[in-house]
């Protein structure tokens, strides 16, 4: 087919600045396009990791004591012993930190007594209900039995520590990575033991946002209440978290004066607000890249029409001299795909330039080269697509216009 | 001459009303993701309380592990301090005000309420209120005075005052603070430093307490704080007393120096209180022990996020798309329109009026463009909001606190408005005085 680029191309030359303006945009739009997706590809990934945790169906109770007759160990199986008989509840537990909200504790631990490795560890402390309540998966040793149950430290014996302990696949493989850690001590920073009982898999601790959100473990302990604060997890069965949290609010305000329920939350909410700042950059970018598609669009669109505008007269004496209907079409089309072809080259390097700026100064991971190939794919379509309203319009100019004077 | 011009103007976007549309459209929304992205980083960077950056200061020192640095990159000293080092400072006289607090959790009963509420405390020595010139309603906070031994007194917020007692004058009125009987004696007025530079802990944007009581009532009633408390040394903590005299981190301290030569006599107190504690065997670690200001203080503590730096840069190849759509799309305009402009100039318009008359032009679209840009500004910003404040479920604190449509973003914005439009039309407004007119009449 031939597509006589050359006379088109002449065509173009001569009328230059508008076809280099459409370019340039073109080319911002591709690099705008290209980086933004991969990074909104990077949030939907880093929202998108298995929490390992039955988040849809938790939901989040904080009680505080706060009078001193309030007696906390009581207060808990009292209330524990409440939740887990309601119709609906899987399981229910106190804990010491709400999984995935940002807030929690940690500690270091060691392979050997004395030893030094800077890594912390996020910890829960439960009871043996405490992995159901999660919906955490052992995937290898057992369960904490009710009998390994610490009472929670006290204002006396903060630093206490526990016998067994249950880790996280991700911290067993960090601390031992050629064995398997069933079985193996962990030292505490005052050179204590504890065994590894039990693997989990997949589990999130309390911060989304660390490098090693899943370097978690276990302990059979009470909780203490540090902040004058506790929360309980409570597992409904799918569809019942509702109803439980409608009974729960309403029996708890009253069942204790000495202490205050602070929230009743499903689980759900501490992970969107974990990841709001994600979530809100993935809407931000996709709505702003699509915004500067649309104005490129209209660019090429523009362009095109003044194009076929300013040169009827031209178009109907190729008519008149035998150019057809798709001829007419195709050196809008070439003419477009020239220009769109322009402004892909200028942005593939400008979009190599702008990933290359964005992983040096945000520390991100370089450009994929795919999303690149797909850009170009796409906002060469785009372009072609935004032509050919104009590229038809000026088809249908008849060849009489050749014939008439203005 | 300028009531005629922008007669022709206004013929000429009745000419093209889809062009010219289209152009008010596009500087609209270059205008409108400007503005938007810049109230936020406006909002993100500003220091709350730049008038006394020469002023105040927060103490830091490096008492951290010596086998790791508290910051993975070593380059600054943890960014709390410990209770003995605070306490040994804190009874210096170099400063002219001085504090040092930490959040924690309270729970008010009595005062007529039907159910107990948590709130979020401020256990704080007295010049916090002066320091950092917090605003009251009614009555004062205390005075140093009564800070040792500490005095039963509360401070509340004033959204705190309306919610506990109706927002009635309060002062005198007690209350019980964790079971333990306050008075009232100050209520502030509307006080949201964004952000909240006193304490980062949980959130740069977070919510200020809604309770302020003494500072030594923590010590006394052994209560922990509720924000982050980070410990690092091999050490038996069991009891109060021995978690107050370890190496852990959990107060912000901060002295206001109002000379340099204040400044450099807090600096020589620090080094010779580090110097002399080294000898007894702490602070393992070289020597980094801080005096930081507020505006440093906030980059230090990378308040402003990587997010927010990309998306400035987004906003910015956005607006230039969007004018070198206008500059296309006013050049096709005013090509278009050349046997006009050619009658123009063989009638004695000179290429200097020819300019103006196309200038007049891009002036009425860039302010139809700043007006539609501010419109859909307030919109998006009013989304954003609604977006982050049902996350929180309508609490204060976080991002929605900066999604605030400020007088100073409007002016940004039809400046912006009008001066990039400008310059994008200066090219085609200059070209088509350019075209000689002969060519234009004859092919008429």
């Amino acid at each position: 087919m031939n597509l006589n680029v050359r006379p088109i191309l002449s065509a173009l030359l001569r009328n230059r600045t508008g076809a280099m303006l459409v370019a340039l945009q073109i080319a911002i739009a591709l690099a705008v396009l290209v980086n933004a997706l991969y990074i909104v590809m990077q949030r939907v990934e880093k929202i998108g990791r298995p929490t390992g945790i039955d988040v849809d169906n938790i939901l989040v109770i904080s009680s505080a004591g706060f009078t001193a007759r309030f007696q906390p160990m009581p207060a808990i199986q009292e209330d524990l012993a409440y939740l887990r008989t309601l119709p609906g509840v899987i399981a229910a537990d106190a804990t010491n930190a709400v999984p995935l909200s940002g807030g929690g504790s940690s500690q270091s631990l060691l392979t050997a007594a004395g030893a030094h490795n800077p890594d912390t560890y996020g910890y829960f402390e439960v009871s043996e209900q405490g992995l159901n309540a999660l919906g955490v998966h052992l995937i290898a040793g057992r369960n904490f039995r009710h009998d390994e149950i610490q009472p929670a430290i006290t204002k006396n014996d903060a630093s206490r520590f526990v016998s067994q302990i249950i880790v996280s696949r991700a911290m067993a493989q960090r601390l031992f990575p050629h064995r398997s850690a069933l079985g193996q001590p962990l030292y505490d920073i005052l050179g204590r033991p504890a065994t590894i009982i039990g693997v989990v898999d997949p589990v999130m601790g309390s911060w989304p946002d660390i490098e090693h959100p899943d370097w978690v473990f276990f302990m059979p302990r009470l909780p203490f209440s540090f902040g004058g604060s506790l929360p309980y997890l409570v597992r409904t069965a799918p569809g019942q978290r509702a109803t439980v949290m409608r009974l729960v609010e309403a029996h708890l305000a009253k069942s204790n004066p000495d202490r205050v329920i602070n929230f009743v939350r499903p689980l759900n909410y501490f992970k969107d607000l974990s990841y709001l700042g994600d979530s809100a950059m993935e809407i931000y970018l996709l709505t702003v890249t699509a915004l500067l598609i649309a104005v490129t669009c209209l660019g090429i669109f523009a362009l095109a029409t003044f194009n076929v505008s300013t040169r009827t007269k031209q178009i109907g004496t190729r008519r008149a001299v035998g150019a057809r209907r798709r001829d007419i079409v195709r050196h809008f089309l070439v003419e477009n795909a020239l220009i769109t072809s322009l402004g892909v080259v200028t942005g593939c390097a400008l979009a190599l330039a702008t990933g290359y700026w964005l992983s040096l100064a945000y520390a991100l991971p370089r450009l994929n080269l795919y999303y690149l190939v797909a850009g170009v794919l796409a906002l060469w379509g785009i372009g072609q697509l935004a032509a050919w309203q104009p590229a038809r319009r000026a088809a249908s100019v008849p060849p009489s216009v050749a014939t008439r004077t203005v | 001459m300028f009531g005629y011009y922008a007669r022709l103007a206004l013929k000429s976007f009745g000419r093209n009303p889809g062009l010219s549309a289209l152009m008010v459209l596009a500087i609209a929304l270059g205008i409108a993701v400007c503005i938007m992205t810049l109230t936020v980083y406006h909002a993100m960077s500003g220091n709350p309380i730049w008038w006394k950056n020469d002023r105040l200061y927060t103490v830091t020192m490096d008492n951290w592990d010596p086998n790791s640095p508290y910051n993975a990159d070593g380059k600054l000293p943890p960014p709390q301090m410990t209770y003995k080092d605070s306490h040994y400072l804190m009874s210096s006289s170099v400063p002219e005000r001085k504090v040092v607090m930490y959040s924690s959790d309270g729970v008010i009963s009595g005062a007529g309420l039907a159910s107990p509420v948590r709130l979020s405390t401020r256990l704080t020595t007295a010049d916090f209120f002066a320091m950092f010139e917090v605003p009251f309603l009614y009555g004062n906070g205390w005075s140093a005075a009564d800070d040792n031994p500490p005095r039963p007194v509360i401070v509340l917020s004033r959204e705190q005052n309306e919610r506990l007692f109706g927002g009635v004058n309060s002062l005198g009125r007690t209350l019980r603070w964790n079971d333990h009987e306050f008075r009232v004696i100050g209520v502030l007025d509307d006080w949201f430093p964004r952000p909240r530079f006193y304490d980062l802990n949980g959130g740069s944007f977070g919510a200020p307490d809604g309770a302020y009581i003494p500072f030594a009532w923590g010590i006394e009633l052994e209560q922990l704080g509720n924000e982050n408390t980070a410990c690092w040394k091999p050490e038996k903590l069991d009891t109060f007393q021995d978690f107050i005299a370890s190496d852990c981190i959990w107060l912000q301290m901060w002295v206001e120096l109002p000379t340099a030569a204040s400044r450099e006599r807090m600096q020589a107190l620090l080094d010779n209180y580090w110097a002399e504690q080294r000898k007894s065997g702490r602070f393992p670690r070289p020597r980094d022990d801080r005096l930081t200001n507020v505006g440093q203080w906030l980059i230090d503590q990378k308040v402003l996020d990587n997010d927010n730096r990309m998306l400035v840069g987004l906003a910015f190849a956005f607006l230039v798309v969007c004018l070198i759509n206008t500059v296309g799309l006013l050049l096709a305009k005013f090509l278009n329109n050349t046997p006009a402009t050619g009658v123009r100039r063989a009638l004695g318009a000179s290429r200097r009026q020819i300019f103006l008359q196309h200038l007049v032009e891009v002036g009425a679209l860039a302010a139809l463009g700043a007006l539609l840009g501010l419109v859909l500004a307030a919109l998006g910003l009013a989304s954003i909001h609604h977006l982050y404040a049902a996350a929180h479920l309508g609490e204060r604190g976080g991002y929605q606190e900066l999604m605030h449509f400020d007088p100073i973003g409007v002016v940004w914005a039809v400046a912006l408005a009008l001066l990039a439009t400008l310059a994008a039309g200066l090219y085609p407004a200059w070209r088509v005085g350019r075209l000689p007119p002969a060519l234009y009449l004859k092919s008429q």
